[in-house]
């Protein structure tokens, strides 16, 4: 008779998840499940809708990484009117992103990821948050770190309106456009990230790095998983949230596949299984391989680390240090410990901070010149980003007033979904012998 | 910390974008963590929900609920902090209204689930899996949620006994809410904590429309390159500004976008779909029976622009099939 | 469907239709029959609270033309109806089972032959169809 124990529900992670380990009577794991216990429809309930809407309705799909949703939702648009926003257009789009992927690169790390590694995986839940970490590691970080969110949410709101839910985001453009007065702050807001951005990376280096303990465990085997990694490039295959192709790297870092995202659905699969309402991605050109991880999987990850992993550098110069400095440390390309995904945060946030400056000090983002008012209707779009989490596609087709007749939408939790089952249940494996389990 | 004031913040059928609302409080989160012992909040702390079947009934001071409930664990999880709480606050549009979700109203589980799980293009699903309440997995037994037919807000489901709207609700009101529960000065029950009035009301753009709007046309948003500083409805685009509740502090009007409703009707309105059709039917200037035919046969899916967030809630809440 | 008698509720401007009838008789021949002073009146919610409450069709009677005391409340009316007929659709309720009709009839014959010729209609149509309604005591935890 095997023993069930429920985790219910999973805590600090986007999404509603529960865990289910099975026991044999000696006490030891023999299977464990990560199921996902909802299920909204946005794909049909979006049907008959104006395309142009769907920037707005989209970012509910998750309000923990809802500017992706709008970004990916907006290039469908242009996509499907045929329309390349102006360049000031596009450089706001990329402002508002990069502000994004900094703040929510931050909430990940300190609220979400932190408690564990600052305070250790054995802490009472009761302490084992966010509270817990700022009083580890002192209210003065903690006051940066919820300064820099605001203010990186200030630009979000100035450019989309709700930061939880964004509401910009036209064909061809955006909606408002940037003043000199607002530049000025912008600018400072800008600085000031690429400052904490180095400052958060030394402070990873201090806690986590210098302890040898901690360290050890988690580049242990069993805190890794190997798959394949998935993640946009720019045409240098450096690593690009916000546009570029496609490229796949095996698990042991060739060059799987580099493809255009208009080509996702011959890339890319969503295997059913009875458990879970999540549809569990993996790719089509190796075959549905099961939970498994290794040579044999058809697996593959998104995030932080995936797009490391797939790229050949960074695409700003600070960054691409980190990079260099992260690989040697970790022993080469490419890396699969569960740990690296928090480093590589650090190091996007970093890009993206370096990035937002660039975009600050361009003569062009202040320019009234917001649309490109060229439509013309092709009735099929699809939008591809890099979500914070992950890769994310959108894909539309409507008719011919613009009204949505399909909507397929590859968001990033489930290329994870198999992944996290498999680790899961290594993890179960390699910490629960003899019966104890640790709630986290 | 035993005479601290207990509270829960939890999701059901939400985003997540009110969990990080709460979180967008900024410094006053640390005051509000210092002042009561938070007791649930899956996305930042580690408690579960035995933890919570634990207590005594009404043990919770406050339950802060967001998300609608699609499914049956989303029932049980509200049931369980309605015991469990004195009061409960229905946080965010999906919460007090159903939200954007709730547009799943228009369609039946059963065409979700078609698509979702066997017509949708990237579907590789050669045994015809669906998932189920019930699953053996070499002799296992797994189990899911039972997804319902419908969305539901929260009062549909338990006794809320404030409201707190939009998508999500802006940081000063939920400081304003939270404070109000901790001193203890709150409204009447079922109140709503937030203004009363239309969001035209307080739209600095409302200035610009004329005594009598006149539309001979009505455009969508990304047909026009909408004038920055006048009303909307006055450019021929909808905007929901005249039967939405104010407090978002036209968030989405100070971006050059239309208002969608998100907080809802204004106080005393049930269905803010038909107070919007009495409003926008007044300003259509038409002639005779065939302009008004041929200017509101124009007007693209109506229904998703005035039960946006709240289509569960309206009078007639879902599709009839 | 050889039994079914569909719920059709009337609404009528008093100033245009039946002012010269005997109300209790015409009553009696119209079932949820509601005078009103101006088809303006009939908001927009009223209709939609009709079909919440079961009604298979809603008929509204208006002044004719220009005929409106209260300046253009049937055409407001009127414009109400076309985009509620939208509307209904969207919640799966056909268009035919909102009517408007702007005419003049002091003596009020026509009403009750207006209400037959619907309902005669919506016989065809069947009765709308119903929705299960949220019951707040479901399963207990
Ligand atoms: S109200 Fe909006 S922000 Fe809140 S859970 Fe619903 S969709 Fe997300
Ligand atoms: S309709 Fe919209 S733009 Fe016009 S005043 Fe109202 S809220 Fe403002
Ligand atoms: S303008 Fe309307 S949709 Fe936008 S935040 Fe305010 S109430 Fe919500
Ligand atoms: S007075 Fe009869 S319709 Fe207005």
């Amino acid at each position: 008779m095997s023993k069930k124990v429920t985790i219910s529900p999973v805590t600090r992670l986007e999404g509603h998840g529960k865990i289910e380990i099975f026991m044999d009577d000696k006490g030891n794991v023999e299977d464990a499940y990560f199921q996902v216990l909802e299920l909204r429809g946005f794909e049909r309930f979006c049907i008959g809708r104006p395309a142009e809407e769907m920037p707005r309705i989209v970012p509910n799909i998750c309000g923990v990484c809802p500017s992706p949703h709008n970004m990916a939702s907006t290039k469908a648009l242009d996509d499907l009117y045929s329309v390349e926003p102006t360049p000031t257009a596009k450089l706001i789009r990329q402002l508002h992103y990069n502000a994004f992927y900094v703040e929510d690169h931050y909430i990940h790390f300190f609220f979400l990821a932190a408690p564990d590694f600052v305070l250790g995986p054995d802490a009472d839940p009761a302490v084992r948050n966010i509270v817990g970490v700022i009083q580890k590691v002192g209210m003065e970080i903690g006051g940066k770190v919820i300064n820099i969110r605001k203010r990186c949410r200030e630009i979000i709101k100035l450019i989309a309106s709700k930061p939880c839910h964004p509401e910009g985001g036209l064909p061809g453009g955006v909606p408002r456009g940037i003043t000199e007065e607002e530049r000025k702050w912008i600018k400072e807001t800008a600085d000031d990230c690429v400052e904490f951005a180095q400052f958060a990376l030394k402070l990873f280096k201090d806690i986590v790095l210098a302890n040898k303990k901690y360290l050890d465990l988690v580049l242990s085997d069993s805190y890794g998983l190997k798959t394949y990694y998935m993640g946009l490039v720019d045409d240098k295959k450096k690593v690009n949230f916000y546009e570029g192709k496609l490229r796949v790297v095996s698990p042991s870092g060739g060059e799987f596949a580099l493809f255009d995202p208009h080509d996702y659905i011959s890339h890319i699969g969503e295997w059913v299984e009875p458990w879970t309402y999540i549809k569990l991605t993996h790719l089509k050109k190796v075959g549905w391989s099961g939970l498994i991880e290794g040579d044999k999987t058809s697996l593959y990850r998104v995030g932080p680390l995936a797009r490391l992993n797939v790229a050949e550098g960074m695409a700003t110069p600070l960054a691409q240090k980190e990079y260099e400095k992260m690989y040697d440390t970790l022993g080469g390309k490419p890396s699969h410990h569960t740990l690296a995904f928090h480093w590589a945060r650090l190091i996007e946030a970093l890009q993206a901070a370096e990035d937002m400056q660039r975009i600050a000090n361009d003569p062009m983002l202040t320019s009234k010149d917001i649309r490109n008012m060229n439509l013309r209707l092709k009735r099929v779009g699809i939008g591809c980003v890099e979500a914070a989490r992950g890769t994310l596609i959108h894909h539309y087709e409507t008719d011919d007033r613009g009204l949505i007749t399909k909507a397929n939408l590859i968001v990033a939790t489930q290329h994870n979904a198999a992944p996290i089952c498999v680790s899961v249940k290594k993890s179960a494996q390699g910490f629960v012998k003899g019966s104890v389990v640790k709630e986290g | 910390m035993a005479d601290k004031p207990k509270v829960a913040i939890c999701w059901l059928g939400g985003c997540g974008g009110c969990d990080e609302a709460v979180v967008d409080i900024n410094e006053v989160i640390l005051k509000v963590v210092d002042a009561v012992e938070l007791v649930l909040w899956p996305v930042a702390l580690d408690f579960k929900y035995h933890h919570i079947e634990a207590m005594k009934d009404g043990e919770i001071a406050l339950s802060i609920i967001n998300g609608n409930v699609r499914n049956s664990e989303q029932e049980e999880v509200a049931k369980l902090l309605r015991n469990k709480s004195q009061l409960v606050l229905a946080f965010g549009a999906c919460a007090c209204f159903g939200g954007t979700p709730g547009m799943a109203n228009f369609r039946t589980k059963e065409d979700i689930f078609n698509w979702v799980y066997r017509d949708a293009p990237t579907v590789v699903n050669p045994k015809k899996n669906v998932p189920q309440p019930k699953t053996q997995v070499d002799g296992k037994e797994l189990t899911l949620p039972e997804f319902y037919e419908q969305v539901f807000a929260l009062n549909q489901v338990i006794d809320v006994d404030y409201y707190l709207p939009g998508c999500p609700p802006p940081p000063d009101l939920v400081v304003h809410a939270i404070t109000a529960v901790l001193e203890g000065k709150l409204p009447p029950k079922g109140s709503t904590l937030a203004p009363h009035k239309a969001l035209c009301d307080t739209c600095l753009r409302n200035k610009t429309k004329p005594d009598k709007l006149a539309l001979k046309n009505i455009k969508r948003i990304h047909e026009i390159e909408a004038a920055s500083d006048t009303c909307f409805l006055n450019q021929g685009v909808i905007c929901l500004g005249p039967a939405t509740r104010t407090g978002c502090g036209e968030a989405c009007i100070n971006i050059n976008i239309p208002c969608r409703g998100c907080f809802g009707p204004v106080e005393g309105v049930v269905d803010s779909g038909a107070k919007f059709v009495s409003a926008l039917a007044s300003i259509i200037d038409a002639e005779d029976d065939e302009e008004m035919q041929r200017i509101i046969e124009k007007i693209d899916d109506p229904a998703g622009y005035f039960y946006r967030f709240t289509l569960p809630v309206s009078l007639l809440k879902k599709k009839r099939v | 469907m050889a039994t079914y008698e569909p719920k059709l509720v009337c609404f009528s401007c008093k100033f245009g239709w039946g002012y010269l009838a005997d109300e209790h008789e015409l009553a009696k021949q119209v079932k949820n029959w509601i005078p009103i002073i101006c088809s303006g009146k009939v908001d927009s919610s009223h209709i939609l609270n009709a079909f919440k409450q079961g009604a298979d069709g809603v008929l509204i009677l208006g002044c004719r033309g220009g005929d409106c005391h209260y300046q253009d409340g049937n055409y407001e009316a009127k414009k109400r109806v076309i985009l509620l007929h939208k509307l209904l659709e969207s919640y799966g309720i056909e268009k035919e089972r909102l009517r408007i009709e702007l005419a003049m009839d002091p003596e009020g014959k026509r009403i009750p032959v207006l209400v037959k010729e619907m309902s005669e209609r919506l016989k065809k149509l069947g009765p709308v169809k119903k929705i299960e309604e949220p019951a707040k005591t479901a399963s207990a935890v």
